[in-house]
């Protein structure tokens, strides 16, 4: 199942570091740092993974057991949709 | 909007109405054939080019949607001592691009001094650099194949933040004896000596205050000579200014990964006999070694000595052969 969340069309990202990035919003010119597993779940959204989809890709790349994948990803997402970087699908 | 700066390149970092971005101009067809970057700025403000204001986040968009040319090369260097040579014989090279001493290049990396106080800002505007690369090597003929950078001088003390960026890039560092270097810049001392704004001068050396011009000048490239010594490796080269000629500068393009024709050997030898700073390319080069040495005052020698002296022998101890 696709996820209904996804990046809104104001927001870019880029990678920097390995798997760090930053993101900007271009409506509030405000600049955020994502940690790795941050910029995992940004470009599961743009994939338009779901949230089981994205919780798969942390838990098949880094050694952590699902339900805390699973609520990382949620905290993040979050996060993501409390500063409104996200849009409607 | 982004479509439209297709063609259009950074030509400097400001600041307008509090807000810091970038000052763009419409460079399309313009070569970039003059010694330096902003030579060829201002060739192009002369024939009236558009220029415009953004702010820094246009960077991120652009390097989704410009190709770009990857880095081949960079070029630092302690200041008078033939970068601008070398990056003159880059220049000779097929499909290159050179970017030598771009303002929007060299004041981005001081904001690293200046701005960047946590390390969020330290990664924004690493982004920022990439970016303004990314977007002065876009493929503006299509045939552009290799990218040389040339840094204003004090830009080598971020060395290691630029090398977090480009990993892999192979790098020269061009020194000179530090009485000769020093002499030369007190003859025609250059902004990054004579600045009221000493914050990147400070962050190379400390304290600036109380102290001549002499002195300065010989701890900057004494600091700037342990740095090469500290951080030389595999991927760099470490040149002496008394050690090029034309074949010197074809190894150090071979270091960079880059086979010369014939052809391109031969403008190489060309443009190595004339003064290598000159727009016009018509003043002969002239050694000046011994000028300079004849020229250096007792303030010069000792602050020389004191400042650059052992970092230089160092160097000199290390050098590889070339």
């Amino acid at each position: 199942m696709k996820s209904d969340l996804i990046p809104g069309k104001h927001v870019v990202a880029t990678d920097f570091d390995g798997g760090e990035g930053i993101i900007v919003d271009l409506n509030t010119k405000k600049y955020y740092q994502l940690n790795e597993t941050a910029m995992v779940v940004w470009k599961g959204l743009e994939k338009g993974k779901s949230m089981g989809e994205i919780v798969a890709d942390i838990t098949s790349t880094y050694e952590v057991p699902a339900d805390q994948a699973t609520s990382s990803v949620q905290r993040i997402v979050d996060n993501f949709q409390t500063y409104k970087l996200l849009g409607a699908s | 909007m982004l479509q439209d700066l297709k063609g259009w390149l950074p030509v400097d970092a400001v600041v307008v109405d509090g807000r810091p971005g970038l000052m763009w101009m419409e460079m399309s067809g313009v070569s970039l054939t003059e010694p330096f970057f902003q030579q060829t700025v201002e060739r192009a403000r002369r024939e009236n080019r558009a220029e415009l204001f953004t702010e820094f986040d246009v960077l991120l968009q652009l390097e989704k949607q410009l190709e770009s040319v990857q880095p081949s090369g960079f070029i630092f260097h302690s200041s008078r001592c033939g970068s601008t040579l070398v990056a003159n014989a880059c220049r000779a090279v097929s499909n290159s691009i050179v970017l030598s001493e771009a303002n929007a290049i060299d004041k981005l990396i001081a904001r690293f001094i200046t701005d960047a106080d946590n390390s969020v800002k330290e990664s924004l505007y690493s982004v920022f650099l990439r970016g303004v690369v990314h977007a002065l090597a876009q493929r503006r003929t299509g045939t552009e194949q290799h990218l040389f950078i040339k840094f204003a001088c004090c830009s080598f003390a971020q060395f290691e933040r630029i090398k977090r960026i480009w990993p892999a890039v192979p790098w020269l560092f061009l020194y000179r004896d530090p009485v000769e270097t020093v002499v030369s810049n007190m003859r025609d001392a250059p902004p990054w000596l004579i600045d009221n704004d000493r914050r990147v001068l400070s962050s190379i050396i400390g304290d600036t205050s109380e102290m001549s011009l002499e002195e300065l000048c010989a701890r900057t490239i004494g600091s700037l000579f342990s740095t090469a010594y500290k951080l030389a490796n595999a991927n760099s080269m470490l040149l002496n200014y008394n050690q090029l000629s034309v074949p010197v500068i074809a190894n150090v393009l071979n270091f960079f990964n880059v086979s010369l024709s014939s052809e391109e050997l031969e403008t190489i030898a060309r443009t190595s006999e004339v003064y290598s700073k000159e727009v016009s390319g018509t003043r002969a080069f002239v050694a000046d070694v011994d000028a300079k040495q004849k020229l250096a005052s007792d303030l010069v020698r000792e602050m020389s000595d004191r400042w650059a002296g052992e970092p230089y022998r160092l160097l000199e101890n290390r050098v590889n052969p070339v």
